[in-house]
């Protein structure tokens, strides 16, 4: 790897964004932003968003990797975090990489909630394509589940050495203090598809319903990756994610629309 | 008021950091935080960005980074062994933050895996002046056995679930499928870490061991970090402090919150900002 191809910096209003550009050997033809999920899913796919962004580099893209207000690097406390502050600091490193690379055209990765904020910024941001994975369509669902974990991780006998309080897990998402403002945000999520050509890619467990159908009816397809991923599974929450299947997909898709 | 800085350094600019740097005044001594296992540099649950800011508002510079191959870091190719990789990594990273705070002496902090390579330095670098181990090296003892073993062979009811369970009437049939190691200390010769510690204070060094619950599979009470590592642990310089509580990533956020507290007052009492570093 040349030394300098990726770049940590900070960008945005009062430099308080962290990212880390992914510059090809080559000036790019169009580039990829990688919005990241929240929370701990944030930090077990830091490798697979570097993996992921090393291979597109490779094959020419220019890559941006960044961090939301209150989340990684970027300044503010993880309470902070607010949907329409991460719907916003996408639009911001999106016009961040077209500057630093000199292009139009910008494709939008997510998984997760990266996903669900990718689809959210679509139309602000301008993005050519969105490939979504696993993204999450129902906030209500996902607040469910994260309170069931949270629930679950107060006696989790492989962590503590006795229960803890009622008061000692309170307000929290599994390691992340989280404000009123963002459960209600998440709470009342309820995502259709963007007017973009959009790519699912689905890891979740099989479900009774078709659950992609309002996001791609019209501009999207769906593809499936194995194995499922273990996104809700406690004994795993510090484990990292890792997918070759969904590098493979992510580059093949932008191979076929080069 | 702070700041932070995004770097790209290192003898062969393979290595990414955060530097915070404090506007008012600080001493000579910067904190610089290693990885945990293989947790990128913001650290579990975001530990390492809260421990910098935190300590960056008192006045103390600080970089948190990725080592060679970890998180955004590359490998050099130069091939060192790890513990070679180690000492030049922190020797880079101390580099930059005096290079950028004017920094002499250091503080190093590690949880698990980070507190072993912390150990490695700390050992040999005398620019390092104190080191925060969370979770460091610990070995079972006949303490930790009495103490594990002993209420277990005394309880009714755990001979009772073992003979029902043996007998079939007990539980789902199922094994309990293992957690995942993600953690973990390599193992070190006791003798050559209680002879590191010794050295460490000989030469000024001042350190602070916590310990946590989530280690109970072979540490279990604040006693036994002299059962470990014998008189070295009664030294002035030497600061323990074992938290039953709390598991080994610090998840709930005000188990956190009281981590960051003792390690500010720790080194606040021992490297107060405006004479940092001048002890040794």
């Amino acid at each position: 790897m040349r030394p300098d191809a990726e770049m940590p910096f900070f960008f945005g209003d009062d430099a308080g964004l962290f990212g880390m550009y992914h510059a090809p050997a080559l000036p790019a033809r169009r580039a990829v932003l990688m919005c990241p999920p929240l929370g701990q899913d944030l930090i077990r796919c830091h490798r697979l968003y570097r993996q992921l962004a090393q291979a597109l580099a490779g094959q020419g893209l220019a890559v941006l990797r960044f961090d939301y207000h209150g989340t990684g690097d970027s300044a503010g406390g993880s309470a902070e975090v607010d949907w329409n502050r991460c719907v916003a600091d996408t639009v911001t490193a999106t016009a961040e990489l077209r500057l630093r690379a000199g292009v139009d055209r910008v494709v939008v990765f997510g998984a997760r909630l990266g996903g669900s904020i990718a689809l959210a910024a679509a139309e602000r941001a301008r993005f050519s394509e969105v490939i979504a994975w696993d993204p999450v369509l129902e906030g209500d669902e996902y607040v469910s589940a994260l309170d069931a974990m949270q629930a679950a991780l107060r006696e989790d006998a492989d962590r503590f050495t006795r229960p803890r309080s009622h008061a000692d897990v309170a307000e929290q998402w599994l390691g992340f203090n989280i404000g009123d403002g963002l459960r209600h945000q998440l709470s009342e999520l309820s995502l259709r598809g963007a007017d973009v050509p959009t790519l699912v890619l689905d890891s979740l467990p099989p479900s009774a319903g078709s659950r992609w159908d309002r996001i791609v009816s019209s501009r999207g397809t769906v593809a499936a990756i194995a194995p499922p991923t273990p996104w809700n599974d406690l004994r795993r929450l510090e484990a990292a994610i890792l997918s070759q299947p969904l590098i493979q997909a992510v580059s093949g898709r932008l191979k076929e629309t080069a | 008021m702070m700041r932070e800085e995004a770097h790209r350094f290192g003898r062969g600019r393979h290595l990414v950091g955060i530097a915070g740097l404090a506007d008012v005044a600080a001493g000579d001594t910067g904190v610089i935080v290693i990885n945990a296992g293989l947790v990128h540099r913001i650290g579990p649950f975001r530990l390492h960005v809260e421990l910098t800011r935190q300590l960056n508002a008192a006045g103390y510079p600080t970089l948190r980074f990725d080592l060679s191959t970890l998180g955004d870091s590359t490998a050099t190719g130069g091939g060192q062994t790890r513990t070679q990789q180690v000492c030049a990594d922190l020797d880079d990273a101390m580099n930059l933050l005096k290079s950028r705070a004017g920094c002499e002496r250091f503080v190093l902090v590690g949880l698990c895996s980070g507190a072993q390579n912390a150990h490695i330095v700390a050992a040999t670098d005398p620019r390092v002046s104190g080191a925060v181990f969370l979770d460091g090296y610990a070995y079972r003892t006949l303490g930790y056995k009495l103490r594990h073993y002993l209420p277990r062979i005394v309880d009714p009811g755990r001979w009772a679930r073992l003979l029902r369970r043996r007998a079939g009437g007990g539980g789902d049939g199922l094994p309990k499928p293992p957690s995942e190691p993600i953690f973990a200390v390599a193992p070190a010769p006791r003798e050559e870490v209680i002879a590191d510690f010794t050295g460490m204070v000989a030469r000024g060094m001042k350190l602070y061991l916590v310990y946590s619950g989530g280690i109970s599979n072979y540490f279990n009470h604040a006693r036994q970090f002299r059962e470990c590592f014998g008189k070295v642990m009664s030294h002035p310089a030497v600061t323990t402090r074992y938290l039953a509580e709390t598991d080994h990533t610090y998840i709930l956020t005000g188990d956190r919150a009281r981590l960051l507290d003792g390690i500010g007052g720790w080194l606040a009492h021992n490297f107060p900002p405006a004479a940092a570093g001048r002890h040794a």
